[in-house]
C-alpha cells in the first residue's frame, strides 16, 4: 500500500512537471488514467483500455463487455462504440485482437500488415508491402501468441508485445501510420511474473503504445 | 540477525579452538583418496589415479559428516552440481537438465522421472558406501539418459558383522531413522537396510494452506544376499523397495474462486538385481546380470466439493546383461558386453491406461583400455542402442591419460551421449481442462489425433510445425573434457577440467495447431518435436588443501556458458529485438543475450573440515554460492538477455559438528541454511535455517582398523 502511495505520488509529480512542456491529454473519461501526448510526429497513447475483464465464464474464460475501443490515429482521441461503423475510427483494440476499419471489421478501406524491425528504422512503407484486410477468419494484424504483434508466456501468465514488430496500418481515410505496441498491463507496467493471476488478470488489457500518423498521404514517416 | 553473528562468532571461536589442538592425521578422506577405487567410468573396478574421465569419488564418510540424508543433499554441495526444484530435485550436470544425468544404484539405473526429473529425494543415504560421479558423456557404456554424465550411487556390500542403528530429529519434526545390519551366515553374506523418514513439510509463504515442502514419508529397503558357490563363481541378490507418501493441501484460485483441495501422492518403486559373477582364469571374467524395476505413481486430488482427479503411471524396465572382461596382457584390456531392455509404461496421461506402452532395446558394446607404458593410457570404446521405437543410436568414446610425473597427470576425452526419447513425448494425450485447456499429443499419435480432429471440423488452423511432426530421434552431444590434476604430497589437490557438450536434435514443444472451442475461442495443441540446437561449455576447478592435520579447507569453481544456437545465430543476424529504457524496441547485442533458463554462470562452494581421529570429533561449515540464473522472458523476444527476469544469486551455509566415542557411538548436531536465505519463487525446495541433532550407535564393535 504505501509503495503504492509513493508510486502514485510520484507518477503525479511526473504529471505536473511534464504536461506543459510536452503532453496535450486530449481525453481523461476512460478509467481516468487513459493519456496521449506527443513529441515531435510520435504520438504516445497510455492506458488504452481493451474490453477489459468483467468476470469469468463458467468454462474458466475470462470475459468483458465484448466491445472495441476505438481509437482514431489522426485525432489522437477515442471514437464512441456507437459509431463503430463509420469512418471515424482507424484501429479497434478488444483484448489482444486488433482490428483495422475495412474488410470485414468496417466501412472504411484501411489494411495493415506487420513489419520487422524497430520502429524508428520504418523511414519508408516498401513499396512492395502487401497490405492486408480483415476478414472473417483472420485480422490484418494477426491474432495469437508469437504471430502478430504479442507473446504469450503460459507459465507466467503474461502478455508481452514483440520487441521488433511495427504495425503499419492505412487508415480510414487512406493515409498511413505506423505504430509499436508497448505494454499490455494497466500503468504500462507489466506485473511480476510471480504476482497472483488475479492482478495479472485485472491489470491486463490496457495497451500503451506510440505511433506517428503521416498526414500528407505519403508512405514516408 | 544479532542472534545470528553472535551464533556464528561463537561456532567461529569454537572452529579455531579445534583447529590448534594439534594432532596425528586423521586419514582425510576428504582429499579425494587416489586409491580410492571407482567403477562407473569403466564398468570395472580401476584406481580413482588411472581414470582419463573427470571422476569424483564422495566417500561415506562425507556424507555422514555433511549430515546428509537424502541423496540430493550431498550432491547439492558438489562443485558443478545444481539441484533443480519442479518435480522433485533433480540434478543440473555440466549446464545440462536432470533429462541427461543417468542415475543408478550400484549400476543399475533409475526409472520413475516425472518431465525427466528423477527426484534424488527418493534415495536415502544410510547404506551408501560411496558416490560416484563421472561427468561427460558416457553412452558408450551406459546408453540412454548418460549424456551429461552418470551418477553410480555404490550401497555397502562388505558383508562384515555390523548393527548399526541411528536417529535423527530435526526442524520441521524431521525424524529419520536407520538400522542396518550385515553378517556372513557360513558363505552366505546377507545385509539389511531400513530407513524411515518423516517430515511435517513446511511453508514459506505466509498464510496460505499451500506448503513448498509437503508433508512427506519415506520407507526404504534394501537387502543383499551373496553366496560363493565355488571359489570362482558367486551368486548375489539385491532387492530395494522405496515407498513414498507426500499429502498436499493445494489451494488453486481461478476465476476469482479458491479451490481447495487434499492431495494424496504415492510413489512405490521395486528394484531387484540378481548377479551372477564367474571368473574362467585370471585374465577372464564374466558377469550375467538381471534387473527388473518397478515404478508406480498416482496422484489423487480431492477438492472440498468432493471432485477427484486421478494421475496414475506404471513404469517397468526389464534387463538382462552380459558383461565380460579379458585380460590380454599387462597392457591391455578389453570388455564386451551386450543386452536386452524390455520396458513397458502405462499412465492415465496417455490414450487408455489400461493400455500398455511397450518399447524394446537390444544393444552391444566394447571399450579397451590400453597403456603402452605407464605414462600413457589409452580408452576406446562404444555402445550401439538398437531401438523399437526410435532410430538407433552409436555411441563412442575415446579418453586418454598422460602422467608426466606420479604428481601431474593430464586428461582427455570424448565422447557422444544420446538421450533416447521417452514415452511421455512418443505417447502423451493429456489435456489440461483447468489451465487454459491447451492439448499435448505426443508424436506417434499427433498426426492422426489432430488429423481427425480436422475431419470432424475442429481445427481452427494448423501451424507450420504441424508437418513437421514425423518419428522422434533421439538427442544427441558430442562432449570434450580435457583436464589435469596436480597432487603435492598428501596436503594438497588441484584439478581442472574444461568441458563443451554440443547438443543437436534437442526435442522441444512447439504449437501445432489451434482447436475450436466455441464462442470464436481457441486452444492450443503442442506435439515434440527434434529441432532444437544447443552448448554448454564451461570449466570447473577444485582446490583440497589439508592446512593443518586434522584441518582441510576445499574450494571449488564452475564457470559455465550455454546458448542455444539457433538463438545465436539470429542475434548474429540481428534478427532479435529487446525494449530500452523507454519500452521502445531495438536491436539486441551478443553481450546481453544470457543462454539457456535456470544456468547459473558462476558457482562457488568452499568447505572448512575439521576431524580429529584422536578425538573423534568433527566439524564442518559448507558454502555454497550460485549466481543469477535466467526465470522469465519479459521483454517479449522468446529468449534470455539482461532485460529479462532473474532470479538472485544465493550463498547457503550449512554447518554440523559431532563426535564419535569409540568408534561406536557418534552424536552429531548441525544447522542447514545457516544464513536463512529464502526465495519463495525460484528456490521453492529450501525452506530458511533448520536445525537438527542425532545420533547413532553400533551394536557390533569394528573387528580390527
Amino acid at each position: 500500500m504505501k509503495k503504492n502511495a509513493i508510486a502514485i505520488g510520484f507518477f503525479a509529480v511526473c504529471l505536473v512537471s511534464s504536461c506543459k512542456k510536452e503532453s496535450t491529454p486530449v481525453d481523461t473519461a476512460n478509467n481516468g488514467t487513459f493519456k496521449v501526448f506527443t513529441t515531435g510526429n510520435i504520438t504516445t497513447v497510455q492506458n488504452l483500455s481493451a474490453d477489459t475483464i468483467l468476470g469469468f465464464a463458467p468454462s474458466g474464460q475470462p470475459f468483458g463487455a465484448g466491445r472495441f475501443t476505438f481509437f482514431n490515429l489522426e485525432q489522437k482521441a477515442l471514437v464512441p462504440n456507437s459509431d463503430s461503423a463509420t469512418n471515424r475510427w482507424d484501429v479497434g483494440f478488444r483484448g489482444t485482437t486488433i482490428i483495422i476499419n475495412g474488410g470485414s471489421s468496417g466501412p472504411a478501406a484501411g489494411g495493415g500488415f506487420v513489419w520487422n524491425g524497430a520502429f524508428e528504422n520504418l523511414t519508408t512503407i516498401p513499396a512492395d508491402s502487401v497490405f492486408r484486410t480483415d476478414n472473417a477468419s483472420s485480422t490484418a494484424i494477426p491474432s495469437g501468441s508469437g504471430r502478430g504483434w504479442y507473446n504469450y508466456n503460459g507459465p507466467a501468465n503474461l502478455v508481452t508485445p514483440l520487441p521488433g514488430k511495427v504495425l503499419v496500418v492505412r487508415t480510414a481515410t487512406g493515409k498511413y501510420a505506423k505504430l509499436e505496441m508497448l505494454n499490455y498491463y494497466k500503468g504500462g507496467q507489466t506485473p511480476s511474473s510471480t504476482a497472483s493471476d488475479d492482478k495479472k488478470l485485472r491489470e491486463q488489457r490496457f495497451y500503451t503504445f506510440r505511433y506517428t500518423f503521416q498526414p500528407n498521404g505519403t508512405k514516408i514517416f | 540477525m544479532s542472534n545470528f553473528s553472535l551464533a556464528l562468532s561463537v561456532y567461529l571461536l569454537l572452529f579455531s579452538a579445534l583447529s590448534f589442538s594439534q594432532e596425528r592425521a586423521a586419514d582425510s578422506s576428504f582429499i579425494n583418496d587416489l586409491d580410492e577405487v571407482v567403477v562407473a567410468a569403466t564398468r570395472n573396478e580401476r584406481k580413482l589415479s588411472n581414470v582419463a574421465v573427470p571422476t569424483t569419488v564422495i566417500s561415506q564418510k562425507q556424507i555422514q559428516q555433511a549430515g546428509s540424508l537424502r541423496v540430493k543433499d550431498i550432491l547439492s554441495e558438489q562443485t558443478g552440481l545444481v539441484m533443480t526444484s519442479g518435480f522433485g530435485a533433480g540434478i543440473q550436470m555440466q549446464g545440462l537438465n536432470p533429462d541427461y544425468t543417468l542415475i543408478m544404484i550400484d549400476g543399475q539405473p533409475l526409472i520413475g522421472r516425472t518431465s525427466g526429473v528423477l527426484d534424488l529425494n527418493r534415495i536415502a543415504v544410510g547404506n551408501i558406501k560411496k558416490i560416484e560421479i563421472v561427468k561427460g558423456p558416457s553412452s558408450s557404456l551406459y546408453g540412454s539418459e548418460a549424456l551429461a554424465g552418470v551418477i553410480n550411487i555404490i550401497t555397502d556390500k562388505s558383508f562384515n558383522r555390523k548393527l548399526d542403528a541411528g536417529i535423527r530429529y530435526g526442524t520441521y519434526r524431521t525424524v529419520d531413522a536407520n538400522v542396518y545390519a550385515s553378517s556372513r551366515i557360513g558363505k552366505l553374506g546377507v545385509s539389511g537396510f531400513i530407513n524411515n523418514y518423516n517430515t511435517n513439510g513446511y511453508s514459506i509463504r505466509p498464510s496460505t494452506v499451500d506448503r513448498l515442502v509437503l508433508p512427506v514419508w519415506r520407507l526404504t529397503h534394501n537387502v543383499h544376499l551373496s553366496y560363493p558357490l565355488s571359489n570362482s563363481t558367486s551368486l548375489s541378490l539385491a532387492v530395494r523397495y522405496n515407498h513414498e507418501l507426500i499429502k498436499n493441501e493445494l489451494a488453486v484460485t481461478n476465476n476469482g474462486q479458491i479451490t481447495i483441495s487434499k492431495g494424496r501422492e504415492l510413489n512405490d518403486d521395486w528394484n531387484i538385481t540378481p548377479v551372477l559373477n564367474h571368473r574362467f582364469s585370471d585374465r577372464i571374467k564374466t558377469a550375467v546380470r538381471l534387473y527388473g524395476t518397478l515404478f508406480e505413481g498416482s496422484q489423487k486430488l480431492t477438492t472440498t466439493a468432493g471432485e477427484t482427479y486421478n494421475d496414475l503411471q506404471k513404469h517397468q524396465f526389464y534387463r538382462a546383461e552380459n558383461q565380460s572382461d579379458f585380460i590380454l596382457n599387462d597392457h591391455h584390456s578389453i570388455m564386451i558386453g551386450g543386452g536386452i531392455v524390455n520396458e513397458y509404461l502405462n499412465s492415465t496421461r496417455y490414450d487408455n491406461e489400461k493400455n500398455l506402452k511397450k518399447n524394446s532395446i537390444t544393444y552391444g558394446f566394447i571399450q579397451s583400455e590400453w597403456s603402452p607404458d605407464k605414462q600413457v593410457s589409452f580408452i576406446t570404446g562404444f555402445r550401439y542402442d538398437k531401438n523399437n521405437l526410435y532410430a538407433s543410436a552409436f555411441s563412442p568414446k575415446i579418453a586418454a591419460q598422460f602422467k608426466l610425473s606420479e604428481k601431474l597427470r593430464f586428461n582427455a576425452s570424448y565422447g557422444r551421449g544420446f538421450k533416447a526419447p521417452d514415452f511421455r513425448q512418443l505417447y502423451l494425450n493429456f489435456t489440461n481442462s483447468a489451465a487454459g485447456s491447451y492439448s499435448v499429443y505426443g508424436t506417434i499419435d499427433a498426426y492422426r489425433l489432430i488429423s481427425e480432429l480436422q475431419r470432424q471440423g475442429q481445427i481452427e488452423q494448423l501451424e507450420s510445425d504441424f508437418y513437421r511432426i514425423k518419428d522422434l530421434k533421439p538427442e544427441f552431444s558430442n562432449g570434450l573434457n580435457i583436464g589435469f590434476s596436480l597432487l603435492q604430497g598428501s596436503e594438497l589437490k588441484i584439478s581442472a577440467n574444461l568441458f563443451r557438450n554440443d547438443i543437436e536434435n534437442l526435442i522441444d514443444t512447439r504449437l501445432v495447431a489451434l482447436r475450436k472451442v466455441g464462442g470464436g475461442q481457441t486452444t492450443q495443441i503442442f506435439s515434440y518435436l527434434n529441432v532444437k540446437r544447443a552448448y554448454t561449455k564451461g570449466a570447473e576447478t577444485e582446490i583440497n588443501y589439508r592446512m593443518l592435520t586434522c584441518m582441510t579447507v576445499s574450494a571449488g569453481y564452475q564457470f559455465l556458458s550455454t546458448a542455444d544456437k539457433d538463438q545465436v545465430k539470429d542475434i548474429k543476424a540481428q534478427k532479435v529485438y529487446t525494449r530500452d529504457a523507454n519500452g521502445f524496441s531495438r536491436i539486441m547485442q551478443r553481450s546481453e543475450y544470457f543462454g539457456l533458463p535456470n544456468k547459473s554462470r558462476h558457482m562457488i562452494n568452499v568447505k572448512l573440515l575439521y576431524e580429529s581421529s584422536v578425538s573423534g570429533l568433527f566439524a564442518n561449515t559448507r558454502a555454497i554460492y550460485r549466481s543469477k540464473w535466467a526465470v522469465t522472458d519479459i521483454d517479449g523476444n522468446g529468449l534470455y538477455n539482461s532485460r529479462d527476469e532473474f532470479a538472485e544469486g544465493y550463498v547457503s551455509v550449512n554447518a554440523s559438528a559431532g563426535k564419535t566415542f569409540r568408534e561406536r557411538f557418534r552424536v552429531q548436531a548441525g544447522i542447514d541454511n545457516l544464513l536463512n536465505y529464502v526465495d519463495v519463487s525460484n528456490l521453492p525446495n529450501m525452506p530458511g535455517r533448520t536445525f537438527y541433532t542425532g545420533i547413532s550407535y553400533s551394536f557390533i564393535p569394528k573387528i580390527n582398523k
